[in-house]
């Protein structure tokens, strides 16, 4: 386990079938993304069809890990018991995703060095045997 | 309305009504539908026995059907389409094209909740449950809350537009200044610029003053035909045009740009409908679950340009005695927000409409245009109304 400020009552993620896959690349620390397999386009979060060409076909692209900020918030009240606050919620922008946003944390600096359009890469937070979650340090 | 509904069967609005909000210590929240309904059913003139039709939103399944049975109505006409705050508006929509078509006469839509006094009623510090369920990568995964969402929207705008906190909080100031003279306001101190840059910070850039306050509160509208208004006591409120859209649903990260939100679809759309342009707008009422809604909503209906909302609330805009008037009552900021809101900015543009606006009635008011936001900023609806059509 890494050392992390997000305790055990935080909310799970919700699984489906489509959504399986994704989770279980990043139990195995590969942050990926869903590419269709007609038109190239990608979507996140992961979905049945394509949502340029509606095709069902896709393939799950390894992404580098690396991203921007896109915007960012400092949340200093929280309603999940146990919950350090202060804490970043970013969105950030991946890398080779096709413009994917994810809504992460951004974790290792203070929350005040955190600017947008700040470079960023993953780390992962490892809460149970099959789930990881991605979060972000300063690159 | 695109299509024209024959004769004498175009929509108005009829009757309006709150509850004494903002608090409802002893009362459930069925109590409260049923309070607003009797007193927009008083305010419109007509009975429990003239209701064909009935819509309400709430956050369970089935919610409208359980208030039927709790008023003892039996209506052949039923609408609980819910995209949350902005659900009301999406309601009189559909209610007006129904009475249009002749599938209803007289349609009750009522709004309650018991909120605020819940919250005092619950023991313990309860759980927050699992993720809301539809995706894979719920933004409460990573401790994201409600108003940090609306606070990477603020971040986004303030970062592109060089908008100031100084200014969502003068849409917090603003707000406040008609709450003082709204008697059932939950707050009524003035409150400066400072006070609300000095308030809590909840999720930066959004500070405690820069949120809705949390409410009891119940409102009900009745939505019949011109014919049949025209014996009725009030003045009607004319349903000139509406139109809703959607973004994204609850994970804000899926909205494709955060600086724009889905009134620069429906707000156009309405307004087409309508006949009518940003100009011709004497009073409105906007969704203001935070300031940057607000602002957001503002330059998305165009009001202004993309990104200049920031300038454009400054002086006093929106002030009832201001060039454009808005949230006369108070608005969720400062009057009341009882879960969703929608339902109090159609009551707020109808009074205006027949100037019972009170100690903040707007002179000349012949277009009030409406505005609700739902979700994460996920959905929105505009709603225009008028002393006539035209």
């Amino acid at each position: 386990m890494s050392e992390s400020p997000f305790p055990e009552t935080m909310p799970s993620p919700w699984v489906s079938a489509h959504t399986l896959p994704w989770w279980q690349a990043a139990a195995e620390h590969r942050l990926v993304v869903q590419t269709c397999r007609e038109c190239g386009a990608t979507r996140h979060p992961p979905a049945p069809r394509c949502w340029s060409c509606r095709a069902p076909a896709h393939e799950w692209t390894e992404l580098p890990g690396t991203g921007a900020v896109y915007t960012f918030t400092v949340v200093h009240k929280s309603f999940i018991p146990g919950l350090e606050v202060p804490h970043v919620v970013a969105a950030v922008e991946l890398d080779a995703s096709g413009n994917a946003r994810l809504v992460t944390n951004i974790v290792g600096c203070a929350p005040s060095d955190v600017t947008i359009g700040m470079r960023v890469a993953v780390t992962w937070d490892d809460i149970a045997p099959d789930l990881s979650l991605p979060r972000f340090v300063p690159a | 309305m695109s299509d024209q509904p024959a004769a004498g069967r175009r929509a108005v609005i009829a009757g309006v009504a709150t509850t004494d909000y903002p608090n409802h210590p002893d009362l459930t929240e069925l109590a409260v539908h049923a309070i607003a309904g009797e007193r927009a059913l008083a305010d419109a003139g007509l009975s429990w026995e003239d209701v064909d039709g009935y819509s309400s939103a709430g956050f369970f399944p089935m919610h409208a059907v359980q208030v039927c049975e709790y008023l003892g109505i039996h209506p052949h006409y039923l609408d609980e389409t819910n995209i949350g705050g902005a659900s009301f508006e999406v309601l009189v929509e559909h209610a007006a094209a129904a009475v249009e078509r002749g599938q209803a006469e007289v349609v009750l839509i009522t709004y309650g909740s018991v909120q605020l006094s819940q919250m005092g009623r619950r023991l313990g510090t309860g759980g927050t449950g699992p993720a809301p369920v539809g995706t894979a990568t719920s933004d409460a995964v990573w401790g994201n809350t409600l108003v940090g969402n609306y606070a990477l929207a603020a971040a986004r705008h303030i970062h592109e537009f060089g908008t100031t906190p100084e200014q969502l909080a003068e849409i917090a100031v603003t707000m406040r200044e008609h709450a003082v003279a709204n008697p059932l306001a939950q707050y009524r101190e003035p409150i400066a610029v400072d006070d609300v840059l000095a308030s809590r910070l909840v999720a930066d850039p959004l500070h405690v003053l820069d949120c809705c306050v949390i409410s009891d509160g119940g409102a009900a509208c009745v939505v019949t035909t011109e014919e049949r208004a025209r014996d009725l006591p009030k003045p009607a409120a004319h349903v000139l045009g509406a139109a809703h859209a959607t973004t994204h649903h609850m994970n804000i990260s899926q909205m494709p740009d955060l600086t724009i939100t889905s009134a620069a679809e429906s707000g156009p759309l309405a307004m087409q409908r309508a006949g009518i342009t940003v100009d011709d707008v004497d009073v409105l009422q906007v969704y203001d679950s935070f300031t940057v809604t607000v602002l957001l909503t503002l330059e998305d209906l165009g009001f202004c340009k993309k990104g200049d909302g920031g300038g454009f609330v400054e002086n006093g805009r929106l002030r009832w005695d201001g060039p454009l008037p808005t949230n006369t009552d108070g608005g969720g900021l400062s009057a009341c927000h009882p879960g969703m809101r929608g339902m109090f900015l159609i009551v707020e543009a109808v009074r205006q409409l027949r100037g019972e606006g009170t100690a903040r009635q707007v002179t000349d008011v012949e277009i009030a245009l409406c505005h609700g936001t739902g979700g994460m900023l996920s959905t929105g609806a505009t709603l225009v109304l008028g002393t006539e059509h035209r």
